[in-house]
């Protein structure tokens, strides 16, 4: 080979970005990445977003990888660009989403000897990517790559960070064309579920008298829709959905019953409690889900589908533990499962069902704007919300028909996602409104997204729904903290005036009046919007779980009880 | 019901490697009483053996935890009673010229070997299980102990056949 062969370290990573079929990265530059960015603009096929945050480009990333099913690419510099990523990492861990991190380190000479913006991210990120690696040599660059692509995807998937000295990005290399195996992360290739499990969990689902459905996120990772449906209908067995596993069954379903835990329904957590079995599909049975895991779900056997053994009984005590990807499980089991109904169960959930109570001001609440944007776009639109109480009001009123159309941050809770993973989300998917719902305080965590919106094109409908306060925290104070509102009050700007400095058409709405129309405005005209809503100030999620009870103990309304928090 | 378990690992001998596993017990929050790390007859891969007190689930889960990172070979557990578990200790000791009789009376009582004898202190070689060891530590306690080295337990599951 002659020398013109050679490409630099950061050719090579271009090169094997387009190999794994990256076609967007979301990134920021500095000292120790700038070798990557100079080689940037000869690789046209990388459209590179420029964020104004690094958090915003690891939940850009995750966003992508949600919505799109593929990995989602971010990039850094060494130091505060990469711990930046930090809260993006850990939100994508914590829910399972294939997100390759790119970070400059400084040049190997310099590396533990607390260079200029010299920081050990493979340390810091241990806890919180599924793998990591630094790459010493440029020979290993192109391989380092290829293996933190199939690490992130391959098994149950998560974030990958490679970390990349700027002399071996400056480093000469040769190109060699890929082909690498499997990553070997999860100890290999799955093995199917074994017929005697399957067996019992069959006779389990044909025998039990009050069977349920729990379905979470691993049903939209597996893209397991049609085998859950199929399921829910050959058996009669109605299906909850976890936050992450919302809009894995279709919620105009005759089968589907909510969501449970903390702010499930009643007749959801009441069916939970009276159960003799329940069938979890891809779910981690999280606190937020069980409340108090001793008073949980007494009376039911738990059947566990998930694909990482180590979840199998983690949490909760399980008659049968199917390992294994939850198409693949559901699959066997429709081969196996006798047709039944479960018509006199279904009719005594249905006499557990309490009507709705809330009210709000001026007729402007969640149900009202949710439902505006939901005819904006005859439901075709996907839903990013932040966290705290609109996203209990998200999860909970929006009817999702279309999967994987409600993503939020679920495990890790990060205030903030919104705004940016929407921006992600919107580049996967072009042809439908992309919504970033926020409160006014997860809004204010990354709202200066806004220019990245309009440097790079990028038409996300934003709506922050403003009270005034931290609302689940202020929630909290009212419940279990003597209504103190310690810090909670929370000061905004004025949105719309902010919206249009960046050049986005904003629009405050502060009754029900014209709502639809604002929120069609924003849905047809081109490019990003902003409507800010003015929503009651102490409206409460109802009902709530108080942390630490059970199931059984929701607080349904108000007036909620004042106690203290025990310690 | 709880018993001191030892994990097995073999893992790629690369400090990352050896970190992330390490990181990954104390993140897991798991019982650890001992970490001994060594080479293996197979060049670049190391043996960790961990000895913790748990229940079988906890050991079991620590297992899957274990084998899901990336430079990790295998890796089990097995209750430390039905393998053979041993630690080293080195013990530096001070007798005196009276009672430095009383301390080969010691040693010879717990196989245990004089490996340095310089005219201040005496170094110990004792090896055994972890109650074996802790014993004859407290029989060297009768003397002046300066210093203690323990390697941690290094274990085997016995063969199954």
């Amino acid at each position: 080979m002659t020398t013109s062969n050679e490409l630099t370290g950061a050719q090579i990573l271009c090169r094997a970005l387009l190999e794994q079929g990256v076609d967007v990265l979301f990134g920021y530059p500095g000292g120790a990445i700038m070798p990557f960015y100079h080689a940037l603009p000869e690789f046209p096929g990388l459209r590179h977003v420029l964020v104004r945050h690094e958090q915003a480009a690891a939940h850009a990333a995750d966003g992508y990888a949600r919505a799109s099913g593929r990995p989602g690419v971010c990039v850094a510099t060494s130091g505060p660009g990469a711990t930046n990523l930090v809260t993006g990492l850990a939100t994508a861990h914590m829910d399972n989403t294939p997100v390759v991190a790119i970070t400059g380190q400084v040049p190997r000479a310099m590396m533990g000897r607390d260079a200029f913006q010299e920081t050990d991210i493979i340390g810091i990120t241990q806890p919180i990517t599924k793998h990591s690696v630094l790459v010493e040599d440029v020979a290993d660059l192109a391989d380092a790559v290829r293996e933190a692509f199939a690490v992130a995807t391959e098994g149950r998937p998560g974030p990958v960070l490679v970390d990349i000295p700027k002399d071996v990005q400056t480093a000469k290399g040769r190109w060699a064309e890929g082909g690498r195996e499997g990553s070997g992360a999860g100890g290999g290739e799955p093995v199917p579920a074994p017929a005697e499990l399957l067996d019992e969990a069959v006779r389990l689902l044909g025998t039990a008298h009050r069977p349920l459905i729990m379905a979470g996120h691993g049903v939209i990772l597996a893209d397991a829709y049609e085998e859950l449906r199929a399921l829910a209908e050959r058996t009669g067995i109605p299906v909850i959905t976890t936050l992450l596993g919302i809009s894995g069954f279709p919620e105009s379903h005759p089968l589907h019953l909510g969501m449970p835990g903390m702010h499930g329904e009643v007749h959801v957590n009441r069916a939970i409690q009276q159960a003799d079995l329940i069938l979890g599909v891809g779910l981690r049975f999280d606190d937020r889900v069980t409340g108090n895991l001793a008073g949980f779900a007494r009376g039911a056997k738990v059947v566990h589908i998930d694909l990482d053994p180590s979840e199998i009984g983690k949490n909760v005590p399980t008659a049968v533990g199917l390992v294994g990807d939850a198409r693949e499980v559901l699959r066997a089991l429709l081969q196996r499962v006798p047709a039944r109904d479960c018509e006199g169960w279904r009719a005594e959930i249905a006499g557990l069902v309490r009507p709705r109570t809330d009210s709000f001001r001026a007729g402007l609440g969640p149900e009202a704007i949710l439902d505006a944007i939901q005819a904006a776009s005859q439901g075709r639109c996907t839903i990013v919300s932040d966290v705290g109480q609109h996203q209990m009001w998200v999860a909970k009123l929006f009817r999702y028909q279309r999967p994987n159309t409600h993503i939020t941050s679920g495990g890790l809770g990060t205030m903030g996602f919104a705004v940016p993973a929407a921006m992600g989300v919107t580049l996967a998917r072009p042809d439908e409104p992309v919504w970033a719902i926020s409160g006014d305080g997860g809004f204010q965590m990354n709202m200066q997204e806004m220019a990245t919106m309009v440097q790079e094109n990028i038409p996300v409908k934003m709506a922050v729904f403003n009270n005034g306060y931290l609302g689940m925290v202020r929630q909290w104070q009212q419940f279990f903290h003597g209504r103190r509102y310690s810090a909670t009050p929370i000061w905004s700007p004025d949105y719309v005036k902010l919206a249009e400095a960046y050049g986005i058409p904003g629009r405050r709405i502060d009754s029900a009046e014209g709502l639809e129309d604002a929120v069609r405005a924003a849905v047809e005209r081109p490019g990003p919007a902003l409507l800010e809503f003015m929503i009651e100030q102490e409206a409460n999620v109802f009902p709530m779980i108080p942390p630490g009870a059970t199931l059984s103990d929701a607080i349904e309304d108000e007036p909620a009880p004042v106690r203290l928090v025990p310690a | 019901m709880s018993a001191t378990h030892a994990l097995t690992v073999l893992l790629e001998d690369r400090l990352i490697t050896f970190t992330r596993a390490v990181g990954l017990l104390r993140r897991r929050n798991l019982p650890v009483r001992s970490i001994a790390v060594g080479p293996t007859a197979t060049p670049g891969v190391s043996r960790l053996t961990i000895m913790m007190h748990s229940d079988e689930a906890t050991a079991g889960r620590a297992v899957q935890h274990l084998q899901k990172l990336i430079g990790v070979r295998e890796a089990a557990a097995f209750p430390a009673r039905d393998g053979v578990a041993r630690e080293l200790a080195l013990v530096k000791v001070r007798a005196s010229a009276e009672r430095y009789g009383e301390l080969l009376d010691v040693v010879q009582l717990y196989h245990a070997a004089i490996i340095d004898d310089a005219p201040d202190a005496t170094i110990v070689e004792l090896t055994g299980s972890e109650a074996f060891v802790l014993s004859g530590l407290r029989a060297l306690e009768r003397f002046d102990v300066v210093e203690v080295a323990r390697t941690g337990t290094v274990a085997l599951a016995p063969s199954t056949n």
